[in-house]
């Protein structure tokens, strides 16, 4: 059977389970792909192809023996490369962990090893997840393949790209304001940000950690639930996680009210976005939901709540980079202090560098108050506004970008602007709740346009079921051949 | 408003070259415009803790820990189990 590698996980697993194909035949398809495929898309950091043939062998034994087995049991599966994998490097796109190899296993990844899932490698990203577009990896820029020239979006640039080219059929990204979502809109996939707690963080190298989730992505609404559910839960290792229990999702819409919050849809938000958003809101009116205003005031000051307080975190947790203990050591041994500057100079981006400083700058003495104390006070206000919203829909739908994917270099030497692009999604995080990135069409430039669907805490199911019963009505997701 | 980069530099233990620092004190100012974009009208009063999202912490149990040669593979500089840094007393 040809090209193994493009069908989705759901694909594979039936043939699996009839025996049509063996997870080592489908491994293979994939590496052989990939090896034909990646470098003009660039989606991957490090490759763990040989380990990946062996994970699938052992899950064609036990599916031979007729063992137990997983969902995702011989199925291929890329990991964001700020997921800690043992014995396989492990860099969140810095040259300060380029050669840094986690002694464990992140959470998730024992998760996944666990179902028996293959792992095929880890995707570029965004230096610690620090980025809008792929561009501040130290390693690679990842590539839109929709058009090689334009970014994929970020930060989970490689994994969206891995994704959309059909080099896998399942990926996992994180998620501190947008990085899971917003490369899976500029590359028309499907990504879903969990609740804050609805997935271990455990071994996710941290950037903002009251932010930060780790979320799935795939091609396919069926195949983002069959990789969420094997992620999720309670983990002892991560304090803030909570006991969740998986709940199946249904197709219709039927009786459901959707709310459109005004502030979504100024003047920041392309003008095509919005068209094929409101034709979205239209497919789904037509499906049976109701549509319902609602007003989302503080939208406004999300981006300064965001930066301040994912800055303020990134500042404190990057602390941890020294040139001792692990990673990159600077040149500069003539004293432990210039050791310390010299590792973090030589070793962070630029990118990374400024957030530390603004970081610094927010919790520093005398502005403590006028930034992050005021940035927390309104994470309580934006997340009172989403809960009163709530109330009155059974969730919120939202441009998710303001525009398609930009060219590459178009915006990397302008922080701010690059900043602003985040006002759709920076909002969820702040407040904790869940959110699924749907594509509906394409602009003029036949680049892929997304909205988002976003609910109350722990309502995933109702996420993926307005999801699914978009995607049936419109007869499935565009797929790029590659 | 005038940010003092070098201080803020030092306090975060980074060195910004010096034919970066016009560069670095520009841009951090145009953020710094930006983040200052907060409602003036904000209760600032009560705690910055949300009582709804409460941590659940594991049992205090005596567990087997990584093994010290693991612990150190990743380490730079390391001697008879131990990690070496520059000197730090005369």
């Amino acid at each position: 059977m040809d090209k193994l590698y493009s069908l989705t996980a759901g694909q594979m697993k039936d043939l699996l389970d009839k025996r049509e194909v063996t997870a080592v035949e489908i491994t293979k398809s994939v590496i052989e792909n990939i090896e034909r495929t990646d470098k003009e898309i660039q989606a991957y950091i490090t490759y763990n192809f040989d380990q990946a043939l062996q994970q699938a062998a052992g899950a064609d034994e036990k599916r031979a023996k007729g063992e137990q087995l997983g969902e995702l049991a011989g199925i291929p599966v890329a990991l964001k490369d700020n997921m800690c994998t043992k014995n396989l490097r492990t860099t969140a796109g810095s040259k300060i962990l380029g050669n840094f190899v986690p002694p464990y296993n992140a959470t998730v990844v024992e998760k996944l090893l666990a179902d028996g899932a293959v792992i095929i490698g880890k995707t570029t990203c965004d230096e610690f997840a620090m980025g809008s577009s792929g561009e501040n990896s130290a390693f690679q820029v990842a590539r839109n393949p929709w058009d090689t020239t334009r970014v994929p979006g970020g930060s989970s640039s490689g994994s969206a790209a891995t994704v959309a080219a059909s080099q896998v059929p399942l990926a996992l990204g994180s998620d501190t304001g947008g990085s899971i979502r917003q490369p899976a809109c500029l590359t028309g996939i499907v990504g879903m940000k969990p609740t804050y707690g609805a997935v271990s963080r455990y071994g996710l190298i941290a950037y903002g950690s009251s932010l930060d989730q780790i979320g799935p992505m795939a091609r396919t609404v069926d195949d983002t639930a069959m990789l969420f559910k094997a992620i999720c839960g309670r983990d002892k290792m991560d304090a803030t996680s909570k006991d969740y229990t998986y709940t199946p999702y249904g197709d219709s819409v039927k009786g459901m009210k959707l709310g459109l919050p005004k502030e979504y849809f100024g003047e920041g938000i392309s003008a095509e976005v919005k068209e094929k958003i409101y034709a979205a809101v239209e497919t789904l009116k037509e499906q049976g939901a109701e549509i319902v205003e609602v007003s989302l005031p503080s939208t406004d000051y999300a981006l300064s709540a965001y930066y301040i307080i994912a800055c303020a975190e990134a500042s404190s947790n990057l602390g941890r980079f020294d040139g001792v203990k692990y990673g990159f050591t600077g040149s500069d041994r003539s004293s432990l202090e210039n050791l310390y500057v010299s590792s973090r100079s030589e070793g962070f981006g630029e990118e990374v560098q400024r957030r530390i400083l603004l970081g610094t700058y927010v919790l520093s003495s005398g502005f403590y108050d006028a930034y992050y104390k005021k940035a927390k006070m309104l994470q309580k206000v934006i997340r009172k506004e989403f809960e009163d919203a709530l109330k009155l829909c059974d969730a919120i739908i939202t441009p998710l970008n303001p525009t398609t994917a930009f060219k590459i270099g178009e915006k990397s030497d302008d922080p701010v602007a690059m900043w602003a692009g985040d006002i759709c999604t920076v909002t969820l995080n702040i407040a904790g709740l869940p959110g699924i990135n749907v594509p509906c069409g394409f602009d003029s430039n036949n680049m892929p346009v997304g909205f988002q669907v976003l609910g109350r805490k722990f309502s995933e199911s109702t996420l993926l079921t307005i999801a699914k019963c978009y995607e049936n009505t419109v007869g499935g997701f565009a797929v790029k051949e590659f | 408003m005038e940010i003092d980069i070098m201080r803020l530099a030092k306090l975060a233990k980074l060195s910004i070259p010096e034919d970066k620092v016009e560069e670095f004190r520009s841009k951090m100012e145009s953020i710094i415009q930006m983040v200052e974009n907060l409602p003036d009208d904000l209760d600032t009063t009560g705690s910055l803790v949300d009582p709804d999202d409460t941590m659940e912490l594991r049992k205090d149990e005596v567990q087997p820990s990584f093994p010290r040669n693991e612990m150190l593979r990743n380490a730079p500089y390391t001697a008879a189990g131990c990690i070496l840094i520059p000197k730090v007393v005369d």
